[in-house]
């Protein structure tokens, strides 16, 4: 009975699907039709116009010899095609091919090389007092600091992924030596599926907003304290992360990474030992998102975290004043941050404003060693002698407003404060009122008063600064996402 | 097993994150004049935005993290090209993480294809300012430039919609109609101002001037993208005062006072016009852009 059933209903739906088979043959019947007269349409349209150019030619011909070229600059000649005679119109088509050719021939040759730049970056300064009373790298009194020489090279690998090197050059605070170091070097996909972008090498990790751009990227003269002394200045690092767009309407960004070292100026990567397991690589993360809030306001806010469980000696054995000594043994890192933006749609290159925010909570570990004998080659003895291990939450944040009023100038105001990470005690603050002028796109300077102050139990002084930064750009620069 | 209805919110989360592919075509145009050729060219199949709105600057469209979501599920990206978005198009491009619209892909419509540019560089230096190496990219100032751009457009319709092709060819030529009649239109009005000479805030202008038979005196910026210096005001208005410039065209989106001050002083008449549908109100589409700037110009030279 089922044999039977079957047959009858395949018996109905064949010749339905013969039907609808022969429609859709007619039906692509049709469309190759339209497209077989459109394309002999086009054809026909470029045949009579290179016929008609022919029948000039040779008329031109035949009346003698083509004047001789000159350059054609839509500047100063002005007449329509329509109007002019044809030797005209030729000359003219002859000047615009060769000029196409020749743009042909600057581009080819360098289309394997990568696109390379090359930024430099001056800092004329004075600080009222010495760096041991400001704790800073930097000498007081008058100081002039190159403080990068920054060479960029970014090509496609492949279809599949690009690579760019970041190399710098800074001089040595002490030594006044310059050395040439790998900023970056790093690999990134660029066609994976679901969303997603691997990065691996040497890179700034996604971590905040303003650690991971490089310091003439930013839009006063120094990085805030709080980066500097939470992070450790770039969110450099050797590891590899993984950014992941939300396949949604509104704008989601997740981004994880695990890495050795995270932080520029961390003088050596974490756990130089002879084994290193996963858990003492660093590990970080960042959630991203943004609200048009109006056509001309936008706010992009972020969430941050930082983990190392194992970071044993990372910056070394801290001599406290009572001689106690204290060591680093965990690294916990969380930040907030946001941006809002005003940028009018129709004239931003002539104005704009920004305010900018970003909290940093820092709750690393420490090993606190009130007689300052314990042993660092020996780091995984237990407690004794009062040692212990102890967490520090400690607080830092920044905050700056910027305005543009016209292409060339514009001006703001950054505060920053922060606690120590190792002593919640121990506080810094800082403001910063600035002012650039910018003599194109690839040739600033910046002035920046700077006032710090320290409290008691940091052991510092107040003191004054003045910074005059000159920033210049040759060769390549593109604007990348990071940097918007 | 009488727990499944719990699955029904992840279910529904998942078709939210998900979606399923929409029939229409979703192009996204950098600028509003493309936008508005692939709307007439691809009518009810196409789902069109622009990152511009019109009121901006063609090099300077605000990189908002918004438009990665929209080009991220973009089936096409249309472009003017010879660099003409360098400034905002490739980094968004990166961050949208779509590889069907990357430069070479067939999603990535470059409307500069076929159209000769003019003012190529001899120099890419920047001591030549914010110069663009493949040559002036403002073409679609020039009606004959743009139906270029409208077949290359229809084009990447029909390759990426087939089976749609016979109403876009349909739409193309009938748009093209309504395109030539105006252009007929525009050359007659602008006839008697063959010869007249102007200068811009921005160079702008090449290929609208050789089209209409204008000259193009030069620009108020000192290079593109470099805002002019005393000196150069003083020498374009000494020139402008000897060459009896009479018009000054100041685009929208830069500042009114140096090209006030300018036509103030050679007695030249100062007008505003669009580089694209939007830029000034009532201009909404390309048509109704170029009827402005003819009018506005035609007024202003007579």
């Amino acid at each position: 009975m089922k044999k039977i059933a079957t047959a009858l209903c395949l018996g109905l739906v064949m010749p339905l699907a013969g039907a609808r088979e022969t429609n859709e043959v007619q039906e692509l019947r049709f469309q190759l039709q339209q497209m077989r007269e459109y394309f002999d349409k086009v054809h026909a349209e470029d045949r009579a116009l290179i016929n008609q150019l022919i029948q000039k030619m040779e008329v031109v011909s035949a009346q003698g010899a083509l004047p001789a070229s000159t350059n054609f600059s839509p500047l100063a000649a002005g007449k329509t095609p329509v109007e002019t005679a044809a030797p005209d119109r030729l000359k003219r088509l002859d000047e615009r091919v060769d000029q196409v050719v020749e743009a042909q021939k600057k581009s080819l040759p360098g289309e394997f090389n990568p696109a390379i730049g090359l930024v430099g970056e001056t800092i004329f300064g004075y600080r009222s007092k010495g760096s041991d009373q400001t704790g800073s790298a930097r000498p007081g009194g008058f100081d002039i600091f190159q403080r990068s020489v920054e060479l960029n090279a970014m090509a496609s690998v492949d279809p599949f992924a690009k690579a760019w090197i970041v190399a710098n050059s800074s001089a040595d605070p002490l030594t006044g030596e310059a050395a040439l170091g790998v900023e970056e070097a790093a690999l990134q996909t660029t066609s994976l599926p679901g969303n997603l972008t691997l990065t691996a090498g040497r890179f700034f990790g996604e971590f905040g907003r303003l650690g991971c751009i490089h310091d003439h990227e930013l839009p006063f003269v120094n990085r805030p304290q709080v980066l500097d002394r939470y992070i450790g200045g770039e969110t450099r690092t050797d590891g590899a992360q993984v950014n992941w767009l939300l396949p949604t309407e509104h704008y989601v960004s997740l981004t994880l990474g695990a890495g050795d070292q995270f932080g520029g100026d961390s003088p050596n990567p974490n756990n130089p030992g002879t084994f290193r397991s996963a858990p003492k690589l660093n590990g970080w993360g960042r959630l991203s998102t943004y609200f048009d809030l109006a056509p001309s306001w936008q706010l992009e806010a972020g969430t941050s975290g930082l983990w190392n469980p194992a970071t044993q000696d990372r910056g070394g054995v801290s001599v406290q004043a009572d001689g106690g000594t204290l060591t680093e043994r965990e690294r916990r890192l969380a930040g907030l941050d946001f941006k809002l933006s005003y940028v009018p749609l129709r004239d931003n290159q002539f104005s704009s404003s920004t305010w900018g925010t970003e909290v940093l909570y820092s709750d690393n570990r420490y090993r606190f060693d009130p007689n300052g004998n314990w042993n660092p080659a020996n780091p995984f003895s237990g407690p004794g002698d009062g040692e212990h291990l102890n967490g520090v939450g400690s607080l830092g944040f920044y905050s700056y407003v910027s305005h543009k009023w016209s292409r060339q100038w514009s001006a703001g105001f950054l505060y920053d404060w922060v606690q120590a990470a190792w002593n919640h005690s121990d506080q810094t603050s800082a403001y910063s009122p600035f002012i650039t002028f910018a003599f194109s796109h690839w040739n600033q300077l910046r002035l920046q008063y700077t006032h710090t102050d320290h409290n008691a139990v940091s052991g510092f002084k107040p003191d004054d600064a003045v910074y005059l930064q000159w920033a210049w750009i040759i060769g390549a620069h593109s604007h990348g996402w990071t940097q918007r | 097993m009488k727990f499944k209805f719990l699955l029904i919110p992840f279910v529904v989360a998942a078709l939210g994150l998900f979606p399923a592919r929409a029939a229409k075509l979703r192009v996204v145009t950098t600028l509003t004049d493309l936008a508005d050729f692939t709307r007439n060219l691809g009518g009810e199949f196409v789902e069109v935005r622009s990152l511009a709105s019109g009121v901006e600057d063609t090099h300077g469209v605000p990189m908002k993290p918004s438009f990665v979501t929209l080009l991220n599920r973009a089936d096409l990206v249309v472009l003017i090209g010879f660099d003409c978005e360098h400034v905002f198009l490739p980094a968004l491009l990166e961050a949208s993480k779509n590889p069907r619209i990357l430069p070479g892909k067939s999603g990535y419509v470059d409307c500069s294809q076929g159209v000769s540019p003019v003012d190529i560089p001899k120099s890419t230096d920047h001591s030549e300012g914010d110069v663009h190496p493949y040559g002036n990219p403002h073409y679609m100032l020039d009606p004959l430039l743009a139906k270029t751009a409208v077949g290359n457009i229809a084009r990447a319709l029909i390759a990426a919609a087939p089976e749609h092709a016979a109403e876009f060819v349909r739409n193309r030529q009938g748009y093209l109609a309504k395109l030539d009649a105006k252009i007929i239109g525009w050359e007659q009005e602008l006839a008697p101002c063959k010869g007249v000479k102007f200068v811009s805030y921005h160079e702008h202008w090449p290929y609208f001037a050789a089209r209409f038979g204008l000259q193009y005196f030069g620009t108020i910026e000192l290079k593109p993208g470099v805002d002019p210096t005393p000196r150069h005001i003083e020498q374009l208005i000494a020139s402008m005062k000897s060459e009896r410039v009479p018009v000054v065209v100041r685009e929208p989106q830069f500042p009114e006072k140096v090209p006030t001050l300018i036509a103030r002083q050679t007695g030249a008449k100062l007008i505003t016009l669009p580089i694209m549908p939007g830029g000034v109100p009532d201009t909404t589409t390309y048509i109704a852009e170029m009827d402005y700037i003819v009018h506005t110009f035609a007024a202003a030279a007579k």
